[in-house]
């Protein structure tokens, strides 16, 4: 279309949108063709020319200001097979939130895949998501410009060309295999970020913890975040450094919180010290004890009591108040020292039944083998099954056929399947959910046709994550 | 599983299905390898079982329940058993009876072989006997009194809808005179009235394609929508023109009054039929002014050595719920299309599917980086009046504008053409490097079906 043409198109066109004839108005051309008919016709003759003209010879105007994203970084490890996208996307359709989703990714993740981006992305703030994910949580977080996020170890040099997610996968690498380095860089560097960043920094301390560290957790003390300040008192507190002193005044919450648990004895021969929770005469207490708990340490706590943390441990009467327990074993995973929480954890199992499902608290901070010991207690006795689910921080994939034959747990999920009760077959669900994420792929095989078996549908959405788990075989 | 999905009329379909699929269910389920069809009888809450039939070679179904969702939570069971426990099925000497009424009855939907269908049209053999007895007895004169009738309808249709391309032309020039800024604003009135005389005059097709204006207009920013009045109108006019020129040309009398029915087109010879393997890219559904849903699933044909592709078009109404022709985006098949006769064929029939084909790229076509509408342009030499036009798209990419709209680009020509995409993207789109992209072009807007990228395979339809 030439230049004419283009000019008698906008004005015919401008007199098109207020109505009335264009003929005068067309190009020479436009009218020849138009010309020798009545009017009307003359006009839908000029109005196909100018839709054809529009169609072919016009292309939309693009604005100068297109923006482009960086490209979506490729991950470390390959993606998910094809064929089992399918069965990944309806894993994660039935995984009811943002918890049961991650369940999914780290499945996939612990066998060596990661996920297709269009079927699931981490969000900008995804602190739990596998570390292999860290470059798409920084390019979700939209950090624009030519930033690397190469794979050549974090040095305070180094320190700005690192995203943040890369930078914390980084540091996290870095303290586990050299502690001091890593403890350098963020002494270094993080004091120049703002709080909630140095919170994340000072968080990755926990491992590696050492005494070595706490000279640098003492300076935070000094921190201007409150957070930071708790953060780092917290860690000084599991490395058995008291927080506050034990002999403070009544202003003190350490002694605030003594005041709410009863010291006592028991024993005929050999009498020994006792501590339980004491009996309040409000909720407004007890809110105010789960707020002590909730803030204080093991560490003050034993000491405004003269006893060591697992002298502590060992004399609280587990069983005399689950939510008090509950606060306890909380209080002692936030702060308590390996050796307690280790003790804590052995104990409880040990005694087995309802105790045992209070380690569940204790999870991020147990090693692997101890975690595997509390997962087989549970199977076994069939009463906690639900308690599974509530389990965090626990690796993918290792749990085998033998674990879930020796026990009771498969004849109760043989009798839910097969039975009526709409309440018991929703809580064989959810445990068929979770067995999904902790069975190895040859169990999940064979659980899929245990339970099939025993009645229930092959289509079951509940089977999705062990059909997923079943079909990826190894790393 | 995906095929079942996908045939489920909703999710809730599915989920009862799922239920079904108990072995204790199912006092009866039988096979035939030959046939490719299984059948069983589920035990609903009636005295009698359901009688369920599947034919697993092209996913067509019957059950005597009186569900009004198709398929119907039975079927879906029962493919479910087929795909998950298939040893359930005992392989049977011979079909019962009502499996054998089914087959009978039933139009295949996918696997009409070509050479049976002039004259059988589908229809059973017991049917076709029935046909020939009649006609045998029919006498010449009642055949001469029959097809003088046939005759005489068809020229009453084509005087009728000549009358509706009159009203036709006047009502675009009323709009003319009355300005388009008017139009636009009251478009839907009055599409909605001409739409009605049209079909009142049996200018059935058009008058559907009238009814849709407004929306593609809505569709778009309150500056554009004159243009894209002109444009709509003015194929109007091309159509109407060609019409007048030849009534009896199939692709136009589709465009205008009604579409061949299947038959007629498995029986014309003139047909395209092209055998190869076969992406489906994306589908589209759409509920229609006129309360009918339309399931476009458009395929793409990897053995082209440019890019060619065919359109599965469905119509049904909205008051049945979801239906599906059973294809996912996604799947690759080896079959068999016949195209409705068309200056550029797209709309088809799978006349017989042989099998899935293994996922791999798409093949290497020669783009024109240039101007990546050129294959629109050339189509619309033919056929001025296509609307939306099937277009692959060469490397390119995802970009926003300040207003937060997508556009594609290409990636070989960053500062020239655009296209504005009609849909909102993904985020994740937008890292995306785009080896080549499917998409049907409306004139003003990209829809999005398929890609490729360093991802792999992107469904986007």
């Amino acid at each position: 279309m030439n230049e004419i043409e283009q000019t008698g198109l906008a004005t015919m066109r401008d007199c098109w949108i207020t109505g009335g004839t264009s003929f005068d108005l067309a190009p020479a051309a436009w009218k020849d063709i138009a010309a020798g008919a009545n009017p009307d016709e003359r006009e839908r003759r000029l109005l196909a020319i100018a839709a054809q003209a529009l169609e072919i010879a016009l292309r939309p105007a693009a604005p100068k200001t297109l923006k482009r994203r960086p490209p979506l970084p490729e991950l470390a490890l390959p993606m998910l097979p094809e064929r089992l996208r399918p069965i990944l996307r309806a894993a994660l359709k039935h995984a009811a939130d943002a918890r049961a989703k991650s369940r999914v990714v780290a499945l996939v993740a612990s066998r060596g895949f990661v996920l297709h981006p269009m079927d699931w992305m981490p969000a900008a703030s995804d602190q739990t998501s596998p570390d292999v994910y860290a470059p798409w949580i920084d390019w979700q977080a939209g950090v624009d410009g030519e930033k690397h996020t190469d794979r050549e170890q974090l040095t305070a040099q180094n320190w700005d060309d690192f995203y943040p997610a890369a930078r914390r996968s980084a540091l996290s690498d870095l303290r586990r295999t050299a502690p001091a380095v890593a403890r350098e860089l963020i002494e270094t560097k993080g004091s120049s970020e703002p709080a909630e960043i140095r919170l994340t920094l000072i968080a990755l301390m926990h491992f590696g913890l050492g005494p070595d560290d706490v000279p640098f957790l003492k300076s935070l003390s000094a921190d201007r975040s409150g957070k930071v300040r708790e953060l780092a008192g917290r860690l000084l507190a599991r490395l058995g450094q008291h927080g506050q002193p034990g002999d403070g005044g009544p202003e003190n919450p350490t002694a605030e919180l003594a005041a709410f648990i009863t010291e006592g004895k028991s024993g005929f021969i050999r009498r020994r010290t006792t501590y339980s929770p004491a009996k309040l005469k409000s909720p407004a207490q007890e809110r105010r004890r789960a707020e002590l708990f909730e803030t204080c340490n093991l560490v003050d706590l034993a000491a405004r009591f003269g006893v060591t943390e697992p002298d502590f441990i060992g004399a609280w009467q587990f069983g005399a108040d689950n939510n008090v327990d509950i606060l306890v074993a909380r209080m002692v995973a936030a702060s308590g020292s390996d050796a307690s929480v280790t003790h804590m954890a052995d104990t409880l199992v040990a005694e087995g039944g309802k105790p045992a499902l209070f380690v569940l608290h204790l999870m991020p901070r147990l090693d692997s083998r101890r975690q595997r010991v509390l997962i087989r207690l549970i199977l076994k006795d069939t009463q906690y099954l639900g308690a599974l689910s509530l389990a965090e921080g626990i690796e993918a994939g290792w749990l085998d056929w033998a674990d879930l034959t020796n026990g009771e747990t498969l004849p109760a999920l043989r009798a839910a399947v097969a039975g009526n009760d709409d309440a018991v077959k929703r809580g064989a669900d959810q445990l068929l959910e979770a067995l999904g994420f902790l069975v190895t792929a040859a169990a999940a095989e064979k659980l899929i046709g245990d339970v099939v078996a025993a009645g229930m549908a092959p289509s079951a959405p509940s089977l999705g994550l062990l059909r997923l788990n079943a079909s990826l075989s190894g790393p | 599983m995906k095929t079942i999905e996908a045939l489920a009329p909703d999710q809730a379909s599915l989920s009862s299905a799922s239920k079904l699929t108990r072995q204790s269910n199912w006092p009866r389920l039988e096979k035939s390898e030959q046939l490719g069809l299984i059948w069983g009888e589920c035990q609903g809450s009636g005295s009698n079982p359901y009688r369920v039939v599947v034919d697993t070679g092209d996913h067509g179904y019957k059950c005597t329940c009186p569900s009004r969702k198709f398929p119907c939570k039975h079927t879906l069971a029962l493919m479910w058993i087929a795909a998950t426990t298939p040893a359930s099925f005992v392989a049977a000497d011979s079909t019962p009876e009502w499996v054998n009424d089914w087959l009978g009855r039933r139009r295949k939907t996918t696997s009409q072989p070509a050479a049976s269908v002039p004259g059988a049209g589908g229809k059973s053999i017991g049917e076709a006997l029935r046909d020939d007895e009649s006609a045998v007895v029919e006498d010449a004169a009642a055949i001469e009194r029959r097809e003088a009738a046939q005759r005489k309808r068809a020229q009453d249709t084509r005087s009728a809808v000549s009358a509706a391309l009159d009203e036709l032309d006047q009502w675009i020039s009323d709009q003319l005179r009355l300005g388009l800024a008017g139009f636009v604003d009251n478009s839907s009135d009055r599409c909605r009235r001409i739409a009605a005389r049209l079909v009142d005059m049996k200018a059935t097709a058009l008058a559907g394609r009238i009814d849709e204006i407004p929306s593609r207009l809505m569709g778009l920013r309150s500056e554009e929508r004159p243009d894209a009045a002109i444009r709509e109108l003015g194929k109007l006019v091309l159509l109407a023109k060609a019409w007048r020129s030849t009534p009896d040309d199939a692709e136009l009398r589709r465009l205008v009054s009604t579409s061949e029915s299947r038959e007629q087109v498995l029986a014309n010879s003139d047909a395209i039929q092209v055998e190869s393997v076969w992406e489906v890219l994306g589908e589209k559904i759409e509920t229609r002014r006129d309360g009918l849903v339309s399931h476009s699933t458009w395929l793409l044909d990897l053995k082209s050595a440019s890019p060619r592709f065919a359109l599965l078009l469905d119509y049904f109404p909205a008051s049945a719920g979801r239906r599906s022709n059973a294809f996912t985006p996604g799947d690759r098949f080896d079959a068999r299309l016949v195209f409705y006769p068309a200056r550029q064929p797209l709309r088809a029939l799978v006349v017989e599917r042989k099998g899935d084909v293994l996922s791999r790229e798409w093949p290497d076509f020669g783009f024109d980086a240039a101007d990546p509408l050129a294959s629109h342009v050339a189509k619309l030499d033919t056929a001025p009046w296509l609307t939306d036009c099937p277009i692959m798209l060469p490397p390119g990419a995802i970009l926003l504008d300040d207003r937060g709209d997508a556009w594609w680009q290409s990636a070989d020509d960053p500062h020239g053409i655009a296209l504005p995409i009609a849909d909102t993207v993904s985020p994740t789109l937008l890292g995306l490097d785009l080896a080549a992209t499917a998409a049907l072009w409306s004139g003003s807007r990209l829809h999005l079906l398929a890609a490729q990228s360093g991802f792999g395979r992107l469904d986007l339809s």
